[in-house]
Order: structure tokens, then sequence, then C-alpha cells
């Protein structure tokens, strides 16, 4: 008998951190394999769906960090420590650590685009071993929108990271500007030793992708993670679909030389 | 010469401002004819007539120029045109027997139009051979759906065509097109709930519009053809008006009972001194008040359970 | 095995399939066209095999019994799950070679773009196929051009004669049984179809996705309304969205359903926040066509599209599908010059 993979099972909120007014990380009850970059299928019965993607993965849960935009989002916000939350999967393929261990690495995130990588930067974070130099530059609209305030500063310890905002009042203590204006900062060792990671919304990955090109860095070498609406996270809805691509299945992280084709 | 103007005027002919000329006056019940009887009618204009014919505004044509003493021969010329299109007559070459109760104009109908609810012209022509000859000054219009191409409140009767919209939930996508299409081309009778549309039965004016939208037949008409019945629009000197909703949801055999009572109702009630035996119906409603006509009109009616009967009515209207 | 069989012993051999199964086949509803006075020939369950309309294309497919329009999922109390019913009763769907065609590409959407999918495969466990005969072409079709004018993958084939009587080939053993119990005229039968369509269609050898940057498809930015008729009535579209509800505003009690979707309409693409890709309806029309004839083909080795022309009998607009392809040859040109 084939599985019923639209049944969802319950997890329950373990800890809830606010991030701003409007971005919480849900800490959930959850044992099994799991991927940076991977997502879940986060409902509650009444609302409906929304795809969420793992920010961080501990031995017995998940993190979900989750912006509140929607209807589901919305009523996920009135859910706290002990309530529960109803789950599927995880989809999609992540990040497979495999392709950066061993070398420099650059993770550039836009916004709530740190969810999906944060994963991969605690992972070297813990193994500064594994990888040369690392570098993060990380963006927010204003510093009100900053996330993980605290795993920035933590990361800090062996990782350049760059932390920006789009906007600020004067004398903020943050980088002024957008991603892409770092860029010439980063510490480049030899290129074809370095990989990067693009994750945000789609003109800061696009600017951001060339930028790194400009550098010098091969496409090969690039990775960026993509965002498309999705209702079953099983290739069947057709929502997710760019040309002959399932972002639910062959993605959500694609490596740059087979990303750059996807023409939505 | 010596002619009964008011005989003339009976058999569909015309007083006009020339002396001695007159103007054959033809109906097309439904206002849709086949084509070979155009022949027909340029045949008589050029025989007869000064080779002019007029497109009426009740959808009849008008042959000018004939004179009175070719009368006779050119009812003769009609037989064809009366034959055809089903016109009751009393008298074999005698050409029309009445002109009081007009034409009886219609849109083009479902026939054509894929808003219209109905088929105008055949049930046009149903009402004239039901009403039709009749001295009473009666104008009766049908029009295929809400939108009133025909401008049916502007007559005595005023039909207006409506379907009921059935809705098969389980075919229903969600698309919205039918609450989008009832938001902006109708009256928003329609609104999302559950993610499927809710139709307000009170609202809604049976246009059709959530069928003729819905992108995967989850909208259906119903098969019974309904009705919205409006009275007493007029045109003239003392008192326009638009006609009135009467009866929403009606149906074609009550309509017809109705005209036809009114045909009683009138002739009890019209003023006995009106110039030419013509009175607008309103203005004999007015006098009798309008309960006095609805107990007439409604004798002998079964109307359909969903039917709504609005009463009382009041008509506004310019007045002088 | 091939019998001539009369309609008394046709309906005599249904009423005994009826006992497990229900039949579905294209058939009239009266009235129940869009416009006033029109019917609307679509699938439906039939009793008798007189229903069945052979003359004339249903407007929709058949893909509706196995992937109905609306589907609950499961239905929800608070904090407990429970999956809909399996449908009690197997169906036989009455189908062309075009539709059966079709069936191919739900089959390889539903059981192997990614997991099998369980509400899908156990309707489809549960179904025959009757494949009907297509003496001739009807308006808009183009299936020789897509290569699905024979099929061979049926339980049994059936062609209407003109006497009212069916020629039938069965491949079903105990369908087969009952025919020959039934006393019909065994004879060699081969399902009719069609060998040439007034319409050719020839999707360029050459096309890439760059077809995407033509000027062609702007055209439909103003032509089409994004109504999504065309994706309804395709045998072969397969998306939808999940919705949720509850059955009464306060009641504890709803279900998750899943209901078809079409990527002409608003809303399709739109993420929570306010994202949306291809807002002018040309890029959506670009979107679907390059699926049907470009992107399915590179990831399943064969072309979507079926031909069976129903996107272009019911577009309100008067867009035709197969045109669209046809101008794909002069967009790759179009597109190559420009680079």
């Amino acid at each position: 008998m084939i599985k019923n993979d639209y049944i969802p099972f319950s997890s329950k909120i373990l800890e809830v951190i606010q991030h701003t007014d409007i971005e919480y990380t849900f800490r959930m009850e959850y044992q099994g394999d799991v991927k940076p970059g991977q997502f879940f299928e986060v409902s509650i019965p009444k609302y409906g769906e929304a795809p969420i993607s793992v920010s961080g993965i501990g031995k017995n849960h998940i993190d979900l960090t989750i912006r509140r935009v929607g209807r589901v989002t919305t009523e996920v916000f009135e859910r706290y420590v002990g309530d529960s939350l109803l789950l599927r999967g995880p989809y999609g393929n992540g990040f497979n650590l495999s392709d950066y261990i061993g070398k420099d690495l650059i993770i550039m995130a836009g916004g709530t685009g740190l969810s999906p990588v944060r994963g991969v930067i605690d992972y070297f974070f813990h193994h500064p071993e594994q990888r040369g130099h690392m570098t993060l530059i990380s963006g927010f609209k204003t510093p009100n929108d900053i996330l993980f305030r605290s795993d920035l500063k933590q990361w800090s310890a062996n990782m350049d990271v760059i932390l920006t905002v789009d906007y600020a009042e004067e004398d903020t203590p943050y980088h002024v500007g957008l991603v892409t204006q770092y860029i010439p900062q980063i510490q480049l060792g030899n290129v074809t030793n370095t990989a990067a990671i693009v994750v945000g919304p789609p003109a800061m990955m696009r600017f951001s992708v060339q930028g790194l090109l400009g550098i010098g860095l091969p496409e090969e070498n690039i990775w960026i993670s993509q965002e498309r609406k999705m209702c079953c996270g099983l290739g069947k809805c057709g929502h997710c679909k760019v040309g002959d691509t399932y972002i639910c299945l062959d993605g959500p992280v694609f490596n740059y030389t087979k990303g750059k084709f996807l023409v939505d | 010469m010596d002619i009964n103007t008011k005989a003339l005027k009976k058999n569909a002919f015309r007083i006009t401002k020339e002396r001695g000329l007159t103007a054959s006056r033809i109906r097309v019940p439904g206002g849709h004819l086949d084509a070979k009887y155009l022949g027909e009618i340029q045949r008589i204009a050029e025989t007869f007539g000064n080779g002019t014919v007029h497109i009426t505004s009740r959808q009849g044509f008008e042959i000018p120029g004939i004179p009175f003493e070719k009368i006779p021969e050119v009812n003769k010329a009609l037989q064809g045109l009366i034959d055809g299109l089903e016109i009751n007559q009393e008298e074999l070459n005698g050409g029309y027997p009445a002109s009081g109760t007009r034409n009886i104009t219609a849109c083009i109908g479902n026939r054509v139009c894929p808003f219209a609810c109905y088929d105008t012209t055949s049930f046009a022509k149903k009402i004239e051979k039901a009403v039709f000859p009749n001295d009473l000054h009666f104008k009766i219009a049908l029009t295929g759906c809400p939108n009133d191409c025909v401008k049916v409140r502007m007559h005595d009767f005023g039909i207006m065509g409506m379907t009921l919209p059935q809705l098969e939930t389980d075919r229903c996508v969600s698309c919205g097109a039918c609450v989008k299409a009832c938001k902006k081309k109708s009256v928003e009778a329609l609104k999302s709930v559950n993610y499927r549309p809710q139709r307000d039965e009170r609202r809604c004016i049976g246009c059709g519009e959530c069928v003729l939208n819905c992108p995967n037949a989850a909208w259906t008409r119903s098969k019974t053809k309904y009705y919205r019945l409006t009275l007493f629009g007029r045109t003239g000197k003392k008192n326009p008006r638009l006609g009135e909703d009467f009866i929403k949801w009606a149906d074609e055999d009550s309509i017809i009972k109705i005209i036809l009572n009114t045909y009683d109702y009138v002739k009890e009630y019209i003023d006995p001194s009106a110039p030419g035996g013509k009175e607008h119906i309103g203005y004999i409603v007015d006098r009798t008040g309008f309960e006095e006509f609805k107990r007439w009109a409604l004798r002998d009616v079964t109307l359909p359970e969903i039917a709504e009967v609005m009463t009382p009515m009041y008509w506004k209207g310019i007045k002088y | 095995m091939g019998f001539h069989v009369n309609n008394t012993v046709l309906n005599t051999i249904f009423e005994t399939w009826q006992t497990e199964y229900n039949i579905y086949a294209p058939r009239k509803y009266p009235d129940g066209g869009r416009f006033s006075d029109t019917d609307c020939i679509r699938y439906g369950k039939i009793d008798t095999a007189e229903e069945i309309i052979f003359d004339k294309k249903s407007e929709y497919s058949f893909k509706e019994f196995l992937t109905p329009v609306s589907q609950t999922l499961f239905f929800f109390t608070e904090g407990e799950t429970k999956e809909a019913d399996i449908p009690q009763r197997k169906a036989i769907i009455f189908l062309r070679s075009c539709d059966l065609h079709a069936l191919k590409r739900l089959d390889d959407m539903y059981l192997c773009n990614g997991p099998a999918d369980y509400y899908y495969s156990r309707l489809r466990e549960n179904i025959k196929i009757v494949l009907m005969g297509c003496e001739h072409s009807f308006e808009n079709c183009f299936c020789v051009s897509m290569g699905t004018n024979r099929s061979s993958n049926y339980d049994m084939s059936i062609d209407r004669q003109a006497d009212g009587t069916y020629l039938i080939d069965c491949k079903d053993a105990d369908w087969e049984k009952q025919f020959a119990a039934a006393g019909c005229v065994q004879q060699e039968v081969s399902p009719s179809y069609v060998t040439e369509n007034s319409i050719t269609v020839t999707v360029p050898e050459n096309l890439t996705a760059e077809a995407a940057g033509s000027k062609m498809w702007d055209d439909y930015d103003s032509r089409c309304i994004n109504c999504g008729r065309c994706n309804f009535v395709c045998p072969t579209c397969t998306c939808f969205t999940m919705q949720d509800l509850f059955y009464s505003e306060n009641g504890k009690a709803g279900e998750r359903r899943r209901v078809w979707a079409s990527c002409m309409v608003d809303g399709f693409t739109d993420v929570a926040g306010g994202g949306s890709c291809r807002q002018k309806n040309g890029q959506r029309m670009r979107f679907k066509v390059l699926h049907k004839v470009l992107d399915y083909k590179q990831r399943n080795g064969y072309h979507m599209c079926v031909g069976c022309g129903r996107c272009d009998d019911i577009c309100p607009e008067y867009i035709s599908f197969s045109n669209c392809v046809n101008r794909l040859q002069d967009a790759i040109m179009e597109v190559k010059q420009n680079d």
C-alpha cells in the first residue's frame, strides 16, 4: 500500500524565540533525518498549510522561523509552548554539507533567507576545521528586522560576519547598505576552492550572484535556494514548477549552473 | 374623398400629413423574420408607395406614400407577410385586423446572443397569438436578460429573461470568476464563503453571468426559464415613467395570463372618453388603485413557488 | 477477441458490470450548456449504452474520475485527523485514444513525479478502460501530430455502428466470457482510429526554453482573459491547490481538500506576503504551452499534450493552442536572431 503523504503529524512547540514583531522561531519537537535547506509543510486545521524552511536542527527538535505574512502564519503566532502544530516533511533536497567541506565559504543572506542557511552556518561554526575562511554577509531592511541576533554575535567568533541593514538612523552600530556593497570586503582566497551560498529575495539573489561572479567565483561554486508557492511538497500540485524543474523535488537548493536557467 | 379614418387606422394604416396618402404598418412580432419577406416589403413599397420604407421604433416596417385607393390592393399584397409571420387575421386579404395593441418587440434573444436567457422571438410570437388582434393600446416588449437592450421598462409590459443559477459545488474550482463577474457586471449577489460562491437570493437578478463565466460548468442554468415582469413604463406627453418590477421569477404561462387579464381590466376601467380609445394603462391604474389592478391581473394565475410579487408598487416619473 | 454486439445484449452486460462498477462515459447534459437552450457533452455516470455520446467530443475530459475536481483528503477535529474514505465502487471509463494517452501522463505525474500519490493510486487501481474508436476526427483534434491517435492498452474497445450495433474488441478475460456466453457473433475487430486531422501541429525539433523570450507571447496579454478553461478541460493538466475549511464558523470539525488549479488563473503563483510570478496573461500562456510541448518532455521523455484540442474548443476568446504551437518555429528564429 502506498503511503499517504498528505496526513500531517502533530508536533509540540518546545520554545518560541521572538526575533522581531513579525518573525518568531518555533522550536518543534522532531526526531528524524533532516538537512538545512529542507522545508516542512506547517499547518493548522482551518487555516491551511505553508511551506517553512528548517532554520535549525537539534537532536530532538527542529527550528522553524516563521514570518507572519499570511493566513496560516498569523494563526501560528497565536500558538505557544505546549501547543502543537501539524507538520509534513521534510521536503526538498536541502544543502549538502559535503559540497562545502574543505573550502573557503561565502554565505550571503537577505532577510529571512538567513533561516535556510542557518543550519549550514551553525555546522561550520562548530566545525571550523572542516572549512577554510568563512564570510557571512547578512542583510536586513532595518535594525528592527534583524534575525538571530545572538547567533550572529556568536558566529563572529570564528568567521567574518558582516551585518548590514538597508536603512537606519544615523549612528547605527550596523553597516548600512545592500549586501552586494560588501562583496569587495570578502577576504578572497583561491576562487576555485571557494564555495558560496546565496539565499534571499529574487532581486537580492540575482545581484549577489552577479557580484560573486564578478569577483571570479565559477558558476559551479555558487548555490542558491528558491522560494515558490507550494501546496504539496510532493511534486504533484504544480505550483512550484519552473520549466522542467519542480522546486519542491529538485530544489529548493540549486547549484547556480542549474538555477540560472530557471525562468518562471 | 370619403374615408372612415377610424376603420383605416384599425386596419393598420396611418393618417399622414399628406392628404390622400397613407402608410401601411407591418408588424413583425419578436422582430425576427425570414429574409425573403424583405423582398415582399420592397415590392409593396415600390408598387404602391413612394419606394421608401421606414424601420419603425417597434421593430416593424412602415411603407409611406400609399394612395388611399390602393389600400385594398396593399392588403392583398400583405397576405404573404401576414401568413408567413403567423399574424392572427379575421378576413383573408383584408390586411391587419387591429392596430391598438402594438407590435411585440424583442431583442435578438438566445437564437444569437450568449447573454439571453430564452428565445425572445418565440415567446413574443406566443404572446402575439394570445393577444392579437386587439384595439386596446398595449405595448409589450421582451428582452433576453437584465441588460435590457430592448428597454422593456418603457413598455406597459416588460419581460426580462432570468435563469436561476444552479451550483454543483463539487465542480467549483474556487477561481472566483463568478464572484468577480457578478460584482463587476451585475449586482454583487455572490460572495466567497469557504472558497465557494454563496448566492444572495434576494439580490440575484438571474442574469446568468455566473454561468457564463464559470470555467468548469459548476454553475449551470435552471432547466425552467424565469422572467421578471415590469409594469407600465411609458413615454408620452403627460407623465413619462419607467416600468417598475411587478414579479420576479415569473413563468411564461403566468405572464400571458396576466396580460390577458389586464385586457379585461382595461375594458372595465378605461376612460370612455379617452381620445381615440387610447389611454395608457398606468393612468387607469392611478385611478383605480394598484390593488384593484392586481386583483384583476392575478386572477387564476398560479405563479411558481419562488416567484416574488412586489406590492404595493410605486412609480416615479417626470411630471409637468 | 472481437464481437458484434447488439444494444440489448450490451445493456444486459452493463447491468452485470453495474453491480460492482459505475460506468462513466461522455453523455449529454440537456440544457447544461453555458448558453441558454444548449446542451453540454461531458463525462458522467451512465446507465445504458444509448446514453453514450459517440458523435461529439466531450467538452471536459475523463480526468475528474481519477483526479476529482474537489477531493477531500482528510477530516479533522481539534488535534485529530481522519483519512477520507475510499470510494466504494470501482469505475469503468469510456474514453478515446487521445484520452487513453492522457491517462499515461496522469500516471506519470501522480505515480512517478516524486512519491506515488496515495489518493490517485487508490482510484487508479480500481478502473477498467473501454476505448471508444474514432471513425473521424473532430474539429480542433490534432492527435495524429502528437502520436496519440492509436491505443492498444484497453480492457475493451467499442465502435458504434450506423445500425446501432457495436463492434467490440475484448481483452478482459471475464468480459470476453460474458460476450461469448451471451451468444455474440465472434469476428475480427480492431478499434477504428483516425489517420489524419485537418489540423497539423509541428513542435520544432530545436525548441528550447529560450522561446520564452519571443515577442509572440505578448499577443496573448490582451487576447487571453485568464479564465483557465483550457486547463480545466485538458486531460493532462493536473495542478491543484489545498483548501482547509471548517463546516461552520464555530464548529470544530472540518476538512482538508485539494481542488483543481489553473496556471492561467490569478493567484496560481502567489506566495504569502505578496510575491507572484507571471502576472501577464501572455507569460502564463507561454508557461502552459512550453509545459505541454517542451519541458514535460525534458523531464519525462515524451510530450504532455495529447492533441485532443479541447482547449481550442472551449476558449471563449478563440485562442488556438495548436496555432500557438505552430508559431513556435518563428519564435525560435526570432529569439536566435536577437542573440
